[in-house]
């Protein structure tokens, strides 16, 4: 229904966040105790902050930061390790049996083509079988889904969750079957580790907040009067580019920019140029947006140019996605900066799967990399295809 | 008792007022409370925007009221829009010209309330029932003609539909105008809009009196159907993207809504266009209030709910008529 629901791991650990911006000083509130010696994880990434495992990592079942090297593509693991003869899951003959690619929405905007291009790339290079579906954002299609998947035969399930909880009875249906279940994108909560799901993959959207307001306060020099257009209401994924952007801003005491205006825009173009519209003569003064996704801000762009006011010289914008689109602003000269959510799981995820059932095991919560663009890189993100 | 029976007599000449200029008074207040409230309000620059948002609002609302004058709804408004749009998007960038792309795609929107119309006449399935299909596979077949992404469209002419004004007015809200007329014409001037209000009031005196009714209804629908396909092609010059996934998305109940406020009972019968029209621009004034105060989202759902059962209370027959 709406663009992006995507529930998740909510914030990174303090350590991971330290090491990976090194700049988040003070921005992990409530975990900023330095007794390294009592933690095995602190030194690993040189350091000295120990950090517990967040909230939402403990919540889909991570208990401990990994510090063993991570592969390409990934900022952050979380142990157990999972191994699927722990469940009873019997090895599987990726040249023979099949596999099943749930995803939860159409695939109607850019981030659901690339998920489930993703995956059928991915498996087509390892020439793997995969049967697919589409949820349709219905949760008990997906539960159908899944569950008809195995029926059909399945050995291992890569889903989308449409949302981290309501997903029990494919969940059970495939423990009963002994099939292997590899959540992607969203996280499911409220299981332990390994015990009812195996791993997961997911993006860090509270990081990603952090990394806007970054880029924002970068693009504005730290002083401007700032519109934010949130996601869809009641969706973690919102919630989370919120507070980490917000966060932020307080923790770099960016205290001349200016929230004037927060507003959502549902994700989608078309409510973000018509809010941006309204919003502009309410406050014609913003001269900043925080689009917490590209759709919005292009709609926002739209607005602007309506107006006569797009270039980032009359008005910054910073959104969070990495489409093509928005990056295309960017070379455009219309975004100062994209975080990017990236989208292709496909690799990842099945090479968990992979060492879940017939290796040594993945690890219960794997946070993957985004990337980031600005003037610098966008050109090439184009050319390269890394935009998708 | 003459002074209880004075009451009563007032109270009734109140709600029969209220009835029939509440919308009117509703609008009046907004636009005080705005001007008093809202920064930059009372500005050229707030009008053309409002009359630049308002358009497409507007034109489903017209149609609707039509389909809610024979005692009907039209739930496929949106998805109409959104078939609109893509069909559009396919012929633009099929690289047809412009004019070309939008005759055929009001011509869909054209063909899809024909089918909605001989679905519900000939078919005889309830109105609600035929349109809510049609609600639920017209997206769906949107999706399928573009493929299911968003797609850019730059046509210079979109920049004319979006910006254009002559003398200070949006062109749109002057086709919106325009068709307001229109309707209102069809309906108190011609045969057509008595048959129409006949079929509303009551659709088996209407066959017993030899009226055709089948026709009728299908024109009303068809009527509906092309109204929403041309609001289709505003709101994606407006966007200059075919987004078939949310344009025209929740359309039915804003225009349901526009047209109740306005005056148009849900029981058929009765139709009031400029009841519609200010309708439609006390919703779209809503909305901008309440982003223009920052209103969270579930605050601005809540006062619309609150809105439209105010209006259906109002609407509601009186007692001496029970």
């Amino acid at each position: 229904m709406k663009a992006r629901r995507r529930i998740t791991v909510a914030a990174t650990a303090a350590a991971a966040a330290v090491a990976l911006t090194a700049c988040s000083t003070g921005s992990n509130s409530g975990s900023t105790s330095d007794d390294s010696s009592a933690a095995p994880v602190a030194t690993a990434l040189g350091s000295a902050n120990a950090g517990g495992v967040p909230a939402a990592i403990t919540a889909a079942g991570g208990t401990e930061l990994l510090t063993t090297a991570k592969p390409d593509g990934v900022s952050a693991q979380y142990g157990p390790m999972c191994k699927g003869s722990d469940l009873g899951i019997a090895k599987i003959d990726f040249t023979k049996d099949t596999i099943g690619w749930a995803q939860s929405e159409k695939e109607a905007n850019p981030f659901r083509i690339a998920s489930t291009k993703s995956q059928i790339e991915a498996a087509k290079a390892k020439g793997w079988k995969l049967l697919t579906t589409n949820a349709q954002s219905n949760v008990q299609q997906e539960n159908t889904d899944i569950k008809g998947m195995i029926d059909k035969g399945a050995k291992a399930i890569i889903f989308s969750p449409i949302n981290s909880t309501g997903l029990g009875d494919a969940i059970a249906y495939a423990k009963s079957k002994k099939v292997a279940m590899i959540p992607v994108d969203r996280n499911i909560t409220g299981v332990q580790g390994c015990k009812d799901v195996g791993p997961q993959l997911g993006s860090d959207f509270v990081e990603q907040g952090r990394r806007a307001a970054d880029a924002m306060i970068k693009a504005t020099g730290g002083k401007a009067k700032l519109a934010i257009l949130l996601g869809a209401t009641g969706v973690n994924v919102t919630d989370d580019r919120t507070a980490g952007f917000l966060d932020q801003l307080k923790a770099k005491n960016a205290s001349g920019i200016e929230v004037v205006f927060q507003q959502t825009g549902d994700f989608t173009r078309e409510k973000g140029k018509s809010v941006t519209e309204t919003m502009l003569r309410a406050h014609p003064d913003v001269n900043a947006i925080y689009a917490e996704n590209d759709e919005m801000g292009l709609g926002a762009l739209a607005a602007l140019d309506d107006a006569g006011k797009s270039g980032t010289k009359n008005v910054h914008i910073v959104s969070i996605d990495g489409t093509k689109g928005a990056v295309q602003a960017i070379v455009d000269g219309n975004f100062d900066a994209v975080i990017e959510s990236n989208p292709a799981f496909g690799p990842a995820s099945q090479a968990a799967l992979e060492a879940y059932v017939n290796g040594d095991g993945a690890p219960a919560v794997t946070i993957t990399t985004d990337n980031q663009y600005d003037s610098s890189n966008a050109a090439e993100a184009l050319s390269s295809g890394k935009a998708y | 008792m003459t002074t209880l029976a004075a009451n009563l007599r007032d109270r009734t000449a109140i709600a029969a007022w209220t009835r029939e200029h509440g919308v009117y008074l509703a609008l009046l207040v907004l636009v005080v409370f705005n001007a008093i409230a809202t920064p930059n309000f009372l500005t050229v620059d707030t009008v053309q925007l409002l009359f630049s948002q308002v358009p497409p609002v507007i034109i489903v609302s017209l149609g609707m009221a039509l389909v809610i004058g024979t005692g009907g709804v039209d739930l496929s408004v949106g998805s109409i829009m959104a078939i609109a749009s893509a069909v559009l998007a396919k012929f633009v960038t099929g690289g047809s010209p412009i004019g070309v792309a939008m005759l055929a795609a009001v011509a869909a929107g054209l063909l899809v309330g024909v089918f909605n119309g001989l679905v519900v006449a000939i078919a005889r399935v309830q109105p609600i029932v035929a349109t809510l299909g049609v609600l639920v596979a017209g997206r769906g077949i949107a999706l399928v003609i573009t493929g299911g992404a968003l797609v850019e469209l730059f046509v210079p002419v979109f920049k004319d539909i979006r910006l254009g004004k002559f003398l200070g007015i949006p062109y749109v809200m002057i086709v919106a105008a325009l068709l307001a007329v229109a309707v209102s014409f069809l309906v108190r001037r011609t045969a057509f809009g008595y048959r129409l209000l006949a079929v509303g009031g009551n659709r088996r005196a209407s066959v017993l009196a030899g009226l055709p009714v089948r026709r009728t209804l299908v024109v009303v629908y068809a009527i509906s159907g092309t109204l929403a396909a041309v609001a289709g092609v505003i709101a994606t010059a407006r966007l200059r993207a075919s987004d078939p996934s949310y344009i025209g998305l929740l359309m039915e109940l804003t225009a349901i809504t526009a047209v109740v406020v306005g005056g148009t009972s849900l029981t058929g019968g009765r139709v009031r266009i400029l009841g519609t029209v200010t309708g439609a621009i006390l919703i779209q004034l809503l909305e901008t209030t309440l982003v223009s105060h920052n209103a969270p989202d579930s605050v601005a759902r809540m006062v619309e709910a609150l809105i439209i059962i105010a209006a259906v209370y109002i609407q509601r027959p009186a007692r001496s008529s029970r």
